[in-house]
């Protein structure tokens, strides 16, 4: 609670994020200080735009098979840069030392946490959260959370952002080898981070259900990759005719470019550390009030 | 006439899937179709590779350029072609190779071909433009279903005795049977038809008897002495600014159609032989039956697929000379008789001042036409089929019987109903002219598409109606001389629509059949293995049809005719002089047209004789110069065959050049009314920029997101592709908004979490999910649009499939309406019994309407029983009617109840509800499922306690958005007319006109009403809604009309930009000042009356 004031209180001093002020926010998660992970951390986005850009003409080719075929090398890029450059889950919350204070959270929450999202993940919740205590040796909780995102992710993130998709308009009947699998690329893009970082940390994930988190690098790149898929289904409809055009394609190039540059803008001090939050809250409260 | 539009309208989008692409494609097909030196047909170019529809007659001097083009042509088509095909799977097989062509060609070529070729793409645009306006001024009326008996009564004088003859003698028929009841009931409906307007209308003729409104009222600022007024002005809440800016809107719409819809001048008065050379050349036919068959594309009757037998074998034996007729966009059968029978394209203003004026307007009985020609001759003509004749001529027959066709799904009882009148006409004498137009086939391509079942049998149906008039025409004496013309007034693209420009909307056949025909030694063969882009034979223009008709009936061209004598029938005359003289008759009446067009230029010899020197080969230039050769010519002495061939083929390049001056002359734009009309829109805008700002910076993100929206939206209007397809961007946003209320309410909940219980909590959580998915269905509902509107959908495709899901639908959502219904009316036992009694008979007009309209909907469905056992009762009309009034009663009951303080929000529901029930009757019976998801979608919304600007968004996206899915597009040819009709018993411009406002746009009115009740009571933001509204549809009209001033010279203008336009017009008219605002003042009225 006071770890959320400090780097939200520098920054968001402007926004008023803290009219829900009584809402302990776990921080934003910084890249490890290491100068390899600073490093890498730079190069992970450009990285992935090469990807991108290289494997762009055989996408536009065969979008499924380029796209399964691109699956395990962008999983072990995530993973790698996970690994080499985030904190794993747990200890964030001891560094913070907040743990206290998420068994407090996890009290109101564990009702209303069996949405969608948590279910499953709650077992494995206690287990990391041992093995965070245990002291183990730092690789060994950075294996287990890297097993841990890339288990979730393919389990559960793919299918909630394939179902996302379709309600954002991707097609139903057809197309589902390409939803599921840009799903899955943009899960990977998104997901693996949170979840490496966060665990299955009940309270953050309802932030991030509810694009509360505070901005970092991994918050950003998971914001980017949906605000860039979004964005992503521009060209569609244009009259060009181009192969390029066809559904998964400017969806995943955008959820690409969007991940790369949010996870980097988010660092800048111009972002970092704030979230989005509603001005109109106050006018909304006396409303409710009044009401 | 009635069949197609009906039918237009009732597969809405469908009609205009495929004219774009093709649209396009012809549009720069165009100058590299054939071109061909007058006289000579050019078999190589005939069928490019690529589906180019249409082929004129150009310059010579356009050869070598133009062969350039469709090389390159052929080239980018190949390769878009290898390259989309694998990969685009979405599209169908059959739009992909347009859509290639689309792609590539159009847009890499634009540059090059406005440079190089910018005269003839002028004329194509012109041509689509006057074609498309006058669609939609030509769509309503010749629906109105009723009006068959009555236009035989009442519009001819000269002829009456016969014509009530001809009606008497047809009490039998059902469209007849229909007008008596109408007419017995005539006393009945006036008072009614006051009534049946709207129910919101009805409240605001209300309101100002209330003496009550002014007292209580707080905000009204001034001293207004109407209560209308003070319910204004204490809507706009001092803000004088809204309100202006609200009445400039509208002048400055008129301020920019005055200059963007120019005015075409058109010859008054009847063609006479007065001038020295036009003298009458001897006439090869005294008599012509016209026979049109409604959407006969030409490979229906040249094709080896082809019912057309008989047909075939007078081709063969040169009995027939068969052409494909272009025929201009729009696609639909009105203007096609105007281009038939005038020879003209029909000029853009005179569509909107057919939209203005009244029905009669919209004749032809002025202008000069072949008929107009013959009757003047004296000659009795007749005419059986399609009412739209007789509309466009009232009092020109002798003898006639229109028949309508409300229905489409009648493909058998319309064309029997002309049939059986044609071994009588045949044996009478006393008639030059016999007109027969058929619907049948049209039906059916509208029912089930070109390639049904029923298709063959239509058309040998067809093929023996022509047999048996052949056959007459060889045995009776008093037919010895007669021309039989068969064609089609338009095709159908392979959905079986038609309205837009695609290859087979605009490629009707047309046949000359004579046995006379036989000497000209012109056999064709027949019949021809189908091709793609259907251009059988030689394409002519529509238009040629005039002036070959009088040509060879030995009639004065009309005046303001458009066209080119055929020159194959030039060998009917023996004489060469004669010959000459019909040429350059035709040439001298295209001369009067230009000139009366283009006064400043001078077409005297000398005056001319420079204009050759720039080389100019089209265009005015291009005119003057082809005269100026003719006029040389016939200086010199004419006496061997080849100075007369040559003469014949300058005269031919005349009329050819002058044929697309003319249709090019529509676009002289005022560009200063153009900018003024923007100007003022733009200060309109202006006016009320601070009030929204002031409201946007009050609720950052709302505003953020509504600047986005309003930008975007904007900056979409200058791209044809998202003017096509702007229901992607409307679902986009929907989408993204949805997103926007989703993060809203998760971090309200967030902030309230202690206090809320965790039940409410999840409960909320799954509500925007839910808006979600409902919105995602809302989208699929109608594919729209241009590029996937070819694409599965739920109305059109899953629906039919299943009807039992269907009807279950519908009954669910009138049980859902009915109970809301009963559960807002006072609790008075009589009241809930009619308020039941009304929704039933609003389930049983539906159905009995469906019965009638799409059978097969209803056949394999217990509900057909019921259908089958009612309609015979009452009348549709009588149903209708009794919807809307009692609906009318029920808003009056809204009204009155206001009174009474504590039933304020039951009683402003129970408008919604009347209003819910009456847009349900107003709308396909594939969309009412609709409403059972706006119910939920509002119901969502108002358990999201949304702020007031928020509502006002959230409303804003979902009016846009329902209107797409409802299948409403950009496109004119998607309007939806077959709800217009409902309890109208005969043609009435206002009544019809309100009709289809409200069936087309019943999404938007539903969430118009919605808004008034999401909307929160109390707080201070409810009064600037007005100015959101109005800044969002101020800047939408400068962005449009600035994108029709900028992209004034684009090829797409008439075809996307100014149907936009219009769309734009009626959003901003119609549905924003006449909907949005003046409801939202009664409502508020209504409410500060408490």
């Amino acid at each position: 609670m006071a770890s959320p004031a400090s780097p939200s209180s520098v920054n968001t001093a402007a926004s008023p994020s803290q009219a829900p002020a009584e809402k302990p926010s776990a921080p934003p998660i910084d890249i490890l200080p290491s100068l390899l992970a600073q490093t890498y951390s730079y190069v992970h986005p450009a990285v992935l735009l090469g990807l991108c850009a290289l494997r762009f003409e055989t996408v536009v080719a065969d979008p499924v098979r380029e796209l399964l075929a691109d699956l395990p090398w962008l999983a072990a890029l995530q993973i790698s840069y996970v690994m080499l450059c985030l904190p794993p889950a747990g200890t964030t919350s001891i560094e913070v030392g907040s743990g206290a204070d998420e068994d407090k959270k996890k009290a109101p929450r564990s009702p209303s946490g069996p949405s969608v999202t948590l279910r499953p993940g709650k077992p494995a919740y206690r287990r990391k959260q041992s093995s965070g205590r245990s002291g183990l040796a730092a690789i060994w909780a950075k294996l287990m959370s890297a097993f841990l995102s890339l288990a979730l992710t393919s389990l559960l993130a793919t299918p909630m952002i394939a179902v996302l998709l379709v309600l954002f308009g991707a097609p139903l009947t057809t197309h589902n080898a390409e939803t599921l699998l840009c799903a899955a690329h943009m899960a990977l893009l998104s997901a693996t981070g949170l979840v490496y970082v966060h665990g299955v940390d009940g309270s953050i994930w309802k932030q991030v259900w509810g694009i509360a988190r505070p901005a970092d690098a991994v918050w950003g790149g998971a914001l980017g990759t949906g605000l860039g898929a979004w964005f992503g289904a521009i060209p569609i409809p244009l009259d060009w005719d181009r192969p390029w055009q066809a559904f998964p394609i400017t969806i995943l190039a955008g959820a690409y470019i969007g991940c790369a540059f949010g996870s980097l803008v988010s660092r800048t001090p111009l972002l970092y550390g704030k979230r989005i939050e509603f001005a109109p809250e106050q006018v909304e409260e006396d409303e409710k009030k009044t009401n | 006439m009635i069949a197609s539009q009906a039918s237009i309208a009732e597969k809405s989008e469908v009609s205009d899937r495929p004219p774009p692409r093709n649209k396009r494609k012809r549009s720069r097909g165009r100058p590299a179709t054939a071109v061909v030196e007058p006289g000579v047909v050019a078999d190589d170019i005939r069928r490019p590779p690529i589906a180019i529809e249409k082929k004129k007659f150009e310059p010579a001097a356009f050869h070598s350029s133009v062969n350039k083009l469709l090389q390159l042509l052929r080239t980018f088509s190949g390769l878009a072609n290898f390259t989309a095909v694998p990969s685009d799977t979405r599209l169908d097989h059959s739009s992909t190779m347009a859509k290639s062509v689309r792609a590539s060609v159009s847009k890499r070529n634009r540059a090059n071909l406005r440079k190089k070729v910018f005269g003839p793409i002028v004329d194509a645009r012109t041509e689509r433009l006057s074609a498309k306006l006058q669609e939609l001024a030509a769509q309503p009326k010749p629906k109105a279903p009723e009006n068959a008996g009555m236009d035989l009564g009442s519009d001819e004088t000269a002829d009456r005795n016969a014509a009530k003859a001809t009606a008497a003698a047809d009490e039998e028929m059902d469209i007849d049977t229909k007008s008596s009841k109408t007419r017995s009931q005539k006393s009945g409906r006036v008072q009614k038809q006051q009534r049946n307007r709207k129910p919101r209308n009805s409240i605001m003729f209300q309101k100002p008897a209330s003496k009550s409104t002014k007292g209580s009222k707080k905000n009204a600022p001034g001293a207004a002495k109407t209560s209308l007024g003070v319910s204004i002005m204490g809507f706009f809440h001092c803000s004088w600014a809204t309100l202006l800016a609200n009445l400039m809107v509208p002048v400055g719409i008129l301020t920019f159609s005055s200059g963007f819809f120019p005015y075409k001048p058109l010859l008054p008065g009847l063609a006479t032989f007065d001038e020295v050379n036009q003298n009458a050349t001897s006439a090869v036919f005294d008599k012509v039956i016209f026979m049109v068959v409604d959407a006969l594309r030409s490979d229906f009757v040249y094709s080896t697929e082809s019912g057309f037998l008989f047909t075939q074998s007078l081709i063969r034996a040169g009995a027939a000379l068969p052409f494909t007729a272009h025929a201009s966009s729009p696609t639909v059968t009105m203007p096609r008789l105007k281009a038939m029978t005038t020879g003209s394209v029909p000029s853009f203003l005179d569509v909107i001042l057919n939209i203005a004026e009244s029905d009669t307007s919209s004749t032809l009985a002025y202008q000069d036409t072949w008929l107009a020609q013959l009757k003047a001759r004296g000659d009795q003509l007749v005419m059986y089929g399609d009412d739209t004749w007789l509309k466009l001529f009232p009092g020109m027959f002798g003898r006639a019987e229109g028949t309508t066709s409300f229905f489409v799904s009648d493909f058998v009882e319309v064309d029997r109903n002309v049939t059986r009148h044609v071994p009588t006409e045949l044996a009478q004498s006393d008639w030059s002219a016999l007109i027969m137009h058929y619907l049948g086939l049209d039906h059916i391509g509208h029912k089930a598409g070109p390639r049904s079942s029923f298709m063959r049998p239509k058309q040998r149906e067809m093929d023996a109606v022509v047999n048996e008039v052949y056959t007459a025409i060889q045995q009776e004496p008093h037919l010895q001389s007669t021309l039989f013309v068969l064609c089609g007034d338009h095709g159908m693209n392979d959905a079986g629509n038609h309205g837009g420009a695609s290859a087979g909307e605009t490629s009707p056949a047309l046949l000359f059949i004579s046995p006379k025909f036989e000497a000209l030694a012109s056999p064709h063969e027949s019949p021809i293995e189908a091709f793609a882009d259907l251009q059988y034979y030689r394409t002519v223009e529509q238009a040629d049809i005039t002036p070959t008709l009088a040509g060879l009936l030995g009639l004065p061209i009309p005046l303001n005719s458009l066209g080119v004598f055929i020159p194959e029938f030039l060998d009917m005359w023996d004489s060469r002089s004669e010959r000459l003289q019909l040429l350059s008759r035709n040439a001298r009446q295209l001369l009067n047209t230009v000139e009366a067009t283009f006064p400043s230029f001078v077409f005297g010899q000398e005056a001319i004789a420079a204009s050759c020197a720039n080389g100019a080969d089209s265009g005015i230039e291009g005119a003057q110069c082809a005269w100026s050769q003719v006029l040389q010519l016939l200086s010199t002495n004419i006496t061997t065959d080849e100075s007369f061939s040559t003469l014949e083929s300058s005269l031919l390049q005349f009329s050819h050049i002058a044929q697309d001056v003319m249709s090019s002359t529509a676009s002289n734009y005022n560009i200063f009314r153009l900018c003024l009309g923007l100007a003022i829109t733009g200060a309109a805008a202006l006016l009320v920029f601070p009030a929204t700002y002031h409201e946007c910076a009050r609720s950052t993100h709302t505003g953020a997101f509504l600047t986005f929206m309003i930008v975007g939206y904007g900056s979409m209007m200058f791209a044809s592709s998202y003017v096509e397809e702007e229901q992607q961007f409307w679902y986009w946003i929907c989408s993204g908004w949805t997103f926007y209320l989703h993060i809203r309410s998760e971090s309200s909940t967030m902030g309230t979490s202690k206090i809320t219980h965790p039940l409410t909590l999840h409960a909320s959580k799954l509500a925007t999910l839910v808006l979600a998915v409902a919105l995602r269905v809302l989208r699929r509902w109608n594919q729209t649009g241009q590029k996937f509107a070819a694409e599965p959908d739920i109305a059109r495709t899953f629906l039919p499939a299943h009807p039992a899901v269907f009807w279950g639908l519908i009954v669910l959502t009138y049980a859902d309406a009915g109970y809301h219904l009963l559960r807002n009316l006072p609790s008075a036992a009589v009241l809930k019994f009619g308020g039941l009694i009304l929704t039933v008979l609003a389930f049983l007009f539906k159905l009995n309407f469906m019965a009638n309209d799409s059978p097969e909907l209803l056949a394999s469905s217990f509900l057909s029983k019921v259908a089958e056992s009612w309609p015979e009762s009452l009348s549709l009309i009588l149903q209708a009617r009794l919807i809307f009034g009692g609906l009318v009663v029920c808003a009056l009951l809204a009204v009155v109840t206001q009174h009474s303080p504590d039933t304020r929000p039951v009683s402003s529901s129970l408008l919604h509800e009347a209003l819910h029930l009456f847009l349900m009757t107003q709308s396909r019976a594939a969309n009412i499922p609709l409403f059972l998801l706006f119910r939920v979608a509002a119901s969502i919304l108002s358990s999201m306690s949304l702020t007031g600007i928020e509502v006002t968004v959230t409303t804003l996206i979902l009016q846009y958005t329902t209107f797409f899915a409802f299948g409403g597009s950009n496109a004119i040819s998607s309007v939806d007319l077959s709800s217009a009709y409902n309890g109208v018993g005969s043609y009435s411009v206002v009544m019809v006109g309100v009709l289809t406002f409200v069936s087309n746009w019943a999404g938007p009115i539903w969430w118009v009403s919605a808004g008034h009740l999401l909307r929160p009571q109390r707080g201070p933001e409810g009064q600037n809604t007005a100015a959101l509204l109005t800044f969002h549809i101020a800047t939408s009209l400068v962005s449009v009309m600035a994108a029709c001033t900028a992209l004034r010279t684009h090829l797409f203008i008439w075809t996307v930009f100014s149907p936009k336009y219009l769309y734009t017009m009626a959003w901003a008219t119609a549905h924003h000042v006449a909907v949005n605002l003046l409801g939202e003042a009664n409502l508020y009225s209504l409410r500060s009356r408490r």
